[in-house]
């Protein structure tokens, strides 16, 4: 069992193009699903956030089912559930699917909070010049909402990114699931686990300095 | 005599608490009335009535005969015919004053670009803000931001102008500026209903004065003979605070 425990530089350097392989798979996964999940997320914010009591009730089912229960149950359900009613999914659908829909859900929320951030007169004026609700929406708050939610849509990112981990259960090869499977044959779980952690830190940490950044800049709106 | 603008039996309630009771007024093409009365009278829900931002209880609000108040009427066609100013500005934050008072003509009237701009920088002169109208609104003194407010409103080519204490949130030294603006606006023969606290602009530029208390309108009149002589008890002791 030689190897095990100890760092193995050897092995590190002939697994990085299978783990670089990983996380450009959980990569490419994270920003499809955060990209489908802004756009349920968007509508899903609007609905809460709407008189419209069906609209709203609907989006608030939608909100708590999804936060109120874990993300790797959402993830089995529809990979290993949804065959029982007849609808089959290959694994990175699935993933991407679940991914979705689950973000969705925050970014809803998210929405939501950016929304009600803006002060009502700013909706008021808007409408007294003769705009719709929807058209006061996308020109005057939105504008306004997206960029004081712009950290928090970053953190969710970060958050989604590393959740998506949770996709190697169903088989979908992944950063985690590359790692798993250099275990699996070279008996060392130290060095390739290790090397994975470096991987998520590599994406991770440049996204958290962005945010950051981001959110020091978007102050003011006199510096354009 | 056809009025431009008639409220009708006006009522507004919220809740339990009716803020409005059986308000009537008429208002002439080209008169500027300005609306007086203590704080809570219900002078900014009956100008938010008349562009329902609040939705009346009861009674009717015709603009040129026709019953705004009618739940089939396209609201928002009818808003673009009377412009509001607000205590607070409202100016949207993250748009130039050019792009503030472009926005609506662009994306409402769908005017072409060029046309736009052109109307929003001839309405920034008339203003006195042709100097700045590539600055944000945080880059402007509450009077200028006021005015710019002015003039987003009157880009829509409204028939009718709200003023809801537009004054009220500025330094005193930036009053003028803003009433001088008004002022010009009612010489040019704008329609106008103003609730002010600035008595000289009354005086000076309004028609009519109309004089609200606790939900109703108490006494009206040309300013000047109401200020000399208020005939109801109420007006008289609300103008002996405020005079
Ligand atoms: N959205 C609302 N919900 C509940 N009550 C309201 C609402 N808006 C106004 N009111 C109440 O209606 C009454 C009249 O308010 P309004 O703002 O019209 O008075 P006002 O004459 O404009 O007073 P001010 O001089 O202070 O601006 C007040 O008692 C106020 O509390
Ligand atoms: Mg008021």
């Amino acid at each position: 069992m030689a190897g095990v425990g100890q760092f193995d530089i050897d092995l590190f350097v002939r697994i990085l193009p299978d783990l670089a392989f990983g996380a450009f798979v959980t990569l490419e996964l994270t920003s499809l699903s955060i990209l489908f999940g802004l756009i349920i997320g968007t509508i899903a914010g609007l609905a809460r956030v709407s008189k419209n009591p069906v609209f709203f009730g609907v989006s608030t089912l939608y909100v708590e089912i999804i936060r109120g229960t874990p993300l790797l149950v959402q993830i089995l359900i529809i990979y290993f559930g949804l065959p029982a009613i007849g609808i089959n999914l290959r694994p990175e659908p699935a993933g991407i699917i679940a991914l979705s829909i689950c973000s969705g859900a925050y970014i809803a929320e998210i929405v939501r909070a950016g929304i009600e951030s803006i002060p009502t007169g700013q909706m008021e004026a808007a409408r007294s010049l003769g705009m719709s609700y929807l058209q006061a929406m996308r020109y005057v708050i939105f504008p306004q909402a997206f960029r004081n939610i712009l950290p928090a849509l970053g953190n969710e990112f970060i958050a989604l990114l590393k959740d998506s981990s949770l996709l190697s259960v169903i088989s979908i090869v992944e950063l985690t699931r590359v790692g798993r499977q250099i275990v699996n044959t070279t008996f060392n779980a130290w060095t390739p686990f290790l090397g994975v952690a470096l991987f998520y830190l590599m994406m991770t940490i440049p996204l958290s300095r962005l945010v950051d950044y981001s959110q020091k800049r978007l102050g003011t709106y006199e510096v354009k | 005599m056809s009025y431009l603008l008639e409220v009708i039996n006006l009522k507004k309630s919220f809740g339990e608490n009716e803020v409005l009771k059986d308000v009537n007024m008429k208002v002439k093409k080209g008169e500027v009335v300005v609306i007086i009365g203590p704080s809570g009278s219900g002078k900014s829900t009956l100008l938010r009535c008349i562009n329902r931002l609040e939705e009346p209880t009861d009674g009717k609000i015709l603009l040129d005969g026709v019953d705004i108040t009618d739940k089939s009427i396209d609201i928002n066609k009818v808003r673009q015919r009377i412009g509001m100013v607000f205590q607070q500005f409202n100016l949207f934050p993250h748009l130039t004053a050019l792009q503030n008072v472009m926005l609506a003509p662009l994306k409402i009237k769908k005017m072409n670009k060029r046309e736009a701009e052109e109307t929003a920088i001839k309405l920034l002169n008339k203003v006195g803000l042709g100097d700045q109208i590539n600055k944000y609104p945080a880059q402007l003194s509450g009077g200028q931001q006021q005015r710019v407010a002015i003039a987003r409103a009157l880009a829509m080519n409204p028939e009718v102008m709200l003023f809801d204490e537009v004054t009220s949130a500025l330094d005193p030294e930036l009053v003028k500026e803003v009433l001088d603006v008004m002022k010009q606006l009612a010489k040019d023969g704008m329609t106008m209903l103003v609730v002010t606290h600035e008595m000289g602009f009354a005086r000076e530029v309004g028609d009519r004065l109309i004089f609200m208390d606790e939900g109703v309108i108490v006494e009206e009149g040309i300013p000047e003979e109401i200020f000399r002589n208020p005939k109801n008890p109420r007006t008289q002791k609300f103008l002996s605070v405020i005079l």
